[in-house]
């Protein structure tokens, strides 16, 4: 075995991971939260890439100052979709968020499909190729920046969720609805503003990936399994399991499409995420670890 | 509609679908009632461990998948009648649902969803991945033998309207017998408190098990059906993520728990989606797809029990609905 491609392979799969990582964060925080599995968070990914295409092509505004723009329209977007439907779901059985969220990515998908056609978009950077160099090993600068912001990003929830007054709401929220009501806090609100940070996550994970990614309206698929695993392999609920659950499956990816089968990288992914709901169905970092 | 109207609709509905193919020649028109014929087949099928045992699948499609390429893939390399390769291919649905459902009726929720779609995907990627055997992403197209009932293949679309419609009426039939059996209300135990059920005695593990295995053999000889209609299969169209919802969806919008529901549910969703194909689908695709998307959410947020419970104020005492009735 030629250990540079096996470096090689690893870190590529490392970067990847780390975005991984931020759409299963978004995912992750939602169910710690409000206890329901979003199965539209893919669709939010493409949406995230979408504007970010839009800003680029229309705009000239280039995708990572155009983060802001974006984190902002996916708040937005966030805020609304809980207003009008996920607010209508709470309290009711695991099967109408699951249905729900279902529809919301169907007609997500397709209403970009109705808009934009089902043309393949690229979103030029200057940076789009560049890589850094280093003992026979190469490192693409988009998946760095990727890798980077997307450690950033878990950082800064991470200490949301455990400094502020907010996120110490949004995790007795989590813990016990009535308790946090008796203690005066108000879980509509703490939900409302988990789903719309989990959906800008997304968003902004989007972003990061358009100058390595084509845009188009499927895109969003590919994440939405992918995440399901990270998220369950991490523990539900867990946001350093999401970073970790990330990463592990950023190199299974990798490692098997470069020594087994490109085509099978798939299914190991699908295996790992089965043995864990099987024999550890609390993930790596468990339900009490938030 | 007071009851004693209710009693003559249902004759002549029957009356009306048995006599389209004498009147309606044009192929696309057979072909939709076909596919709503087939896809509430399914829905019935589904409805048995979705509806009545209340564990959303989302992996359906691993049957269908299983029915169409056992039958297929003998009909290619051993020439062997699809009158058998079928029924092989049920039975391997049945094996499958046995695999699938020992690990996973032991988990809940959406962790019971999220498993079901990994089988599904699983399926897909074996399928893609073993290409010398099964064509991979290219597909299988069925060897054509002319008008030959023995391999399913006849000169016009009216055959297959109507094994189609005896398929769902078999099927309907065993629902509606199992749903008043014992079996029907373990299962609607199991719904109702999986754990108070255990206690009072209900092996639960076994009863969701039965259902699903039933579930399974029904998909799977949908499977076969439609790929004798179509002529060809490949991993998209048999093992997708998104016929795997379909059918959960179909029985949803109609009615979940419901003998007549997935029967409304496929009519009103083949419907909607051609009807949009065929006035909208040439300025944009997707626009049929946008609007199932709708009826999905607005059905889940407005009427939960489907678009059958619209009908509820029609039927003399109350429907079938959640097998309460004896």
């Amino acid at each position: 075995m030629n250990p540079t491609i096996f470096v090689q392979t690893t870190l590529n799969g490392l970067m990847v991971g780390g975005v991984y990582a931020l759409v299963a964060v978004g995912l992750t925080l939602i169910f710690g939260v409000m206890k329901i599995v979003n199965f539209a968070q893919g669709e939010f990914v493409m949406l995230g890439m979408y504007v970010s295409w839009m800003l680029a092509t229309f705009a000239r505004i280039s995708p990572y100052p155009g983060l802001l723009i974006v984190g902002a329209v996916m708040y937005a977007l966030g805020y609304l979709v809980f207003k009008f439907l996920i607010i209508r779901v709470i309290g009711k059985p695991d099967e109408a968020f699951i249905l729900l969220t279902l529809g919301l990515s169907i007609v997500l998908q397709n209403l970009v499909l109705v808009i934009f056609g089902a043309e393949y978009f690229s979103v030029d950077t200057p940076i789009k190729d560049k890589a850094f160099h280093m003992a026979g090993l190469s490192l693409s600068v988009p998946r760095l920046i990727a890798f980077v912001v997307a450690l950033l990003m878990v950082t800064a929830l991470t200490i949301m969720l455990n400094k502020t007054d907010l996120g110490r709401a949004m995790r007795a929220t989590s813990e016990s609805r009535e308790v946090a009501t008796l203690l005066g806090i108000n879980p509509t609100k703490c939900f409302t503003i988990a789903f719309a940070i989990g959906i800008v996550l997304a968003g902004i994970a989007g972003v990061l990936l358009t100058p390595m990614f084509y845009v188009f309206p499927g895109v969003g698929t590919l994440f939405n399994l992918t995440a399901f695993v990270v998220v369950v392999l991490g523990g539900m609920g867990s946001v350093p399991g999401a970073l970790l659950g990330g990463l592990i499956i950023g190199v299974v990816e990798a490692l098997s499409s470069t020594y087994i089968s490109l085509d099978l990288a798939q299914l190991f992914t699908f295996l790992i995420f089965l043995a864990v709901l099987f024999l550890r169905p609390s993930g790596l970092f468990g339900e009490a670890a938030k | 509609m007071n009851p004693k109207a209710a009693k003559f609709v249902l004759p002549a509905l029957i009356v009306v679908v048995l006599a389209i193919p004498l009147f309606v020649t044009v192929p696309y028109y057979l072909h939709i009632m076909f596919m709503i014929f087939l896809l509430a087949t399914m829905g019935l099928g589904w409805n048995l461990i979705g509806g009545y045992g209340a564990q959303l699948s989302l992996g359906h499609s691993v049957f269908f998948a299983i029915g169409a390429y056992t039958a297929v893939l003998f009909v290619v390399y051993k020439r062997l009648t699809p009158l058998v390769g079928g029924v092989i291919g049920m039975a391997l649905a049945v094996v499958a649902a046995v695999i699938i459902g020992l690990p996973c009726f032991r988990l809940r929720g959406p962790y019971f969803a999220l498993a079901t779609i990994a089988s599904g995907e699983i399926t897909r990627t074996l399928l893609l991945h073993f290409k010398d055997f099964t064509a991979g992403a290219n597909g299988v197209p069925i060897p054509f033998h002319g008008n030959d009932p023995l391999f399913l293949q006849f000169s016009s679309k009216a055959e297959y309207y109507y094994l189609a419609l005896l398929l769902l009426a078999v099927v309907f039939m065993i629902v509606r017998t199992m749903e008043r059996a014992k079996i029907g209300r373990y299962l609607a135990a199991v719904r109702e408190d999986q754990d108070a059920a255990e206690s009072l005695g209900v092996k639960t593990a076994w009863v969701k098990m039965a259902a699903f295995m039933l579930s399974a053999v029904i998909v799977a000889a949908c499977g076969v059906l439609y790929a004798f209609t179509v002529g060809y299969i490949d991993p998209d169209s048999v093992a997708s993520v998104d016929l795997s919802i379909q059918i959960a969806v179909v029985v949803i919008v109609g009615g979940i728990g419901t003998l007549w529901g997935p029967i409304l549910g496929a009519a009103v969703i083949v419907l909607l989606t051609e009807l949009t194909n065929m006035y909208l689908g040439a300025v944009r695709g997707g626009a049929s797809l946008v609007l199932y998307g709708i009826l999905l959410i607005v059905v889940i947020l407005v009427k939960p029990n489907g678009l059958i419970s619209l009908f509820d104020r029609f039927w003399p005492k109350k429907q079938v609905a959640h097998g309460t009735t004896a």
